[in-house]
């Protein structure tokens, strides 16, 4: 089965915050959200949906799972906002978000409940610089272009190391 | 950009018909919702295409426009949304005084839209330059961001009157240090200038727009200054240079200049902002969200909240449309006085965070 997956080219993306507005729109409390790297620089942050997600691998209850477009979905039902926020920590994209909401964790699900009707996620469609798309994972390789690269090493290690020189 | 991303096809046409003002982010994301519902959209912009400062503003190099046509074309073939472009709709300042009213060739009353419509949507924007307020402000030769960058981006659709400024071989100052004033020194190289100076009154850590966009200018050959105020711009009648008080110091400084450029941002100006009780809305002291003191007329994007970015815009021209909607349904349902408007603006997101 091809799983899918969402991705950033950086090098294409301006940081004008319509995937999260959009998202935003949609669930309320956005899942994709912004970032400024101390050099100034506003990109979103978004869940990869990972060959091998340590998120997954943290939730000791279960409740992070792949559903079967292959998206790393939370289920609330399962979760229970417990208080070692494991996954969070896991996460090495910074993309398990706190809310002030129910359980407290949300994350994107690849907009679940629009793939059910056959709609691509919410961010993908309406990014004006085509920089967020929604690809099967073989895609990926040829997405990864050497400025998209050098562009998410170098947003990868401000969400890594916040105060880095 | 699908602007229909909430649907795969139409509803069923439902008989009503609203008109939205501006084409920018926030009138076609509103047009894009309330398309997807069924409502019969016009959309009229003063400019011959569509896309507001996202065609004429932002440089085509950071926002390709395809994706912009696609989603148009969209709303246009599938959605049935009429796109009435070189229409302004008449407004509190005279016509030809904005950037980009000579595209006009009709001019509607907004009366006129409110008689068409059952509701409308105002998102024209903000596209008034702010001024320093210095001496030598109105020299030839002294450009605002938005009148440096319309005319180079306008200039490909063919209209008299949109003549980009000619920079080459010239000296360009700079002022200002938000993401348009960024736009301006890219493009002031790109266009041929043979130096372009940034001024800026704070230091590059501080700048808006980020130290590592102007760290890229200055690899591209941009001559930065930091903690200068401008005071004066010189010259009897063209622009010979910019004096500056550096901040540290408190020396005067000359910068000399061909052309200065002020990239200090932009002001809202909505036609009939009194009329439309506009201060209010931002007040959030309305009857219904993003309603305007006309009742069937709401407001959304920048010409309510002030200069933005796409996302916001975006966000505020779909609440917008929904608004609209819930109204007209409650409205034809003749349940408005029942519904407790108190909770709705309380519960809105939007206006608890800010
Ligand atoms: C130089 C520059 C660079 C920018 N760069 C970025 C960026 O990189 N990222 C980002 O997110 N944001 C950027 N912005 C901001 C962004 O462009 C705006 O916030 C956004 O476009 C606002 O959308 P809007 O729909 O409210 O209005 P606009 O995009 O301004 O659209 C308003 C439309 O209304 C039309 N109109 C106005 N008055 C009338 C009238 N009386 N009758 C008929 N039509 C009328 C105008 O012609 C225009 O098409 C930039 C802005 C500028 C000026």
């Amino acid at each position: 089965m091809s799983r899918k997956v969402l991705y950033v080219d950086y090098s294409k993306c301006i940081g004008c915050e319509t995937c999260e507005y959009v998202c935003k729109f949609v669930y309320d409390v956005p899942r994709i959200q912004m970032t400024r790297t101390i050099d100034g620089v506003m990109v979103p942050i978004y869940c990869h949906h990972c060959e091998e997600p340590k998120c997954m691998r943290a939730c000791k209850r279960g409740a992070i799972v792949r559903d079967q477009d292959g998206a790393v979905i939370h289920q609330y039902l399962l979760c229970r906002g417990c208080e070692t926020r494991n996954c969070i920590i896991a996460c090495p994209y910074g993309a398990m978000l706190e809310t002030d909401k129910g359980v407290m964790i949300t994350k994107c699900d690849l907009c679940a409940p629009r793939r059910q009707i056959g709609l691509p996620p919410a961010c993908a469609e309406m990014c004006p610089c085509g920089a967020i798309q929604y690809v099967d994972e073989e895609e990926l390789a040829a997405l990864k272009t050497e400025g998209a690269e050098l562009a998410e090493a170098r947003i990868l290690k401000h969400i890594r190391n916040p105060q880095g020189s | 950009m699908n602007f229909n991303f909430l649907c795969k096809e139409p509803a069923p046409p439902n008989g009503r018909s609203v008109g939205i003002v501006g084409a920018g982010p926030s009138g076609l994301a509103a047009a894009g919702y309330l398309s997807c519902l069924g409502y019969q959209v016009t959309v009229y912009d003063k400019l011959p295409k569509p896309g507001g400062l996202m065609r004429f503003g932002i440089p085509g190099h950071r926002i390709p426009k395809d994706r912009l046509e696609q989603g148009i074309r969209r709303m246009e073939r599938q959605f049935g949304v009429i796109f009435q472009s070189h229409t302004k709709i008449c407004c509190s300042a005279p016509l030809f005084e904005e950037e980009g009213d000579h595209f006009c060739r009709e001019v509607l009353g907004l009366g006129e839209i409110v008689k068409r419509h059952d509701a409308s949507i105002i998102c024209t924007g903000a596209w008034k330059s702010r001024k320093l307020g210095i001496p030598g402000e109105d020299l030839p030769g002294v450009y605002s961001g938005l009148e440096f960058l319309f005319p180079i981006r306008a200039a490909h659709y063919c209209v008299p009157g949109a003549q980009p400024a000619d920079v080459t071989g010239k000296v360009v100052a700079v002022i200002g240090a938000g993401h348009s004033a960024v736009d301006v020194a890219h493009s002031a190289l790109r266009l041929g200038a043979a130096t372009v100076h940034h001024l800026y009154r704070r230091t590059a850590k501080e700048a808006p727009c980020g130290s590592y966009e102007i760290e890229r200018l200055k690899a591209l050959g941009v001559i930065w200054h930091e903690r200068v105020t401008p005071v004066r711009i010189l010259g009897d009648t063209q622009v010979t240079g910019v004096e500056l008080v550096d901040a540290k110091t408190q020396e005067s400084i000359t910068v000399p200049a061909d052309l200065v450029i002020t990239a200090i941002g932009e002001i809202a100006t909505p036609p009939f902002a009194r009329e439309l009780g506009i201060e209010n809305v931002r007040k959030g002291e309305v009857r219904w969200l993003h309603m305007t003191d006309i009742e069937n007329v709401f407001v959304a994007g920048d010409a309510l909240t002030g200069p933005s970015k796409i996302g916001k815009a975006v966000y505020s021209g779909l609440k917008a449309a929904r608004s609209l909607a819930n109204w007209l349904d409650l409205k034809a349902q003749n349940r408005l006085d029942a519904y407790p408007y108190d909770d709705l603006v309380a519960n809105d997101e939007g206006r608890r965070r800010s």
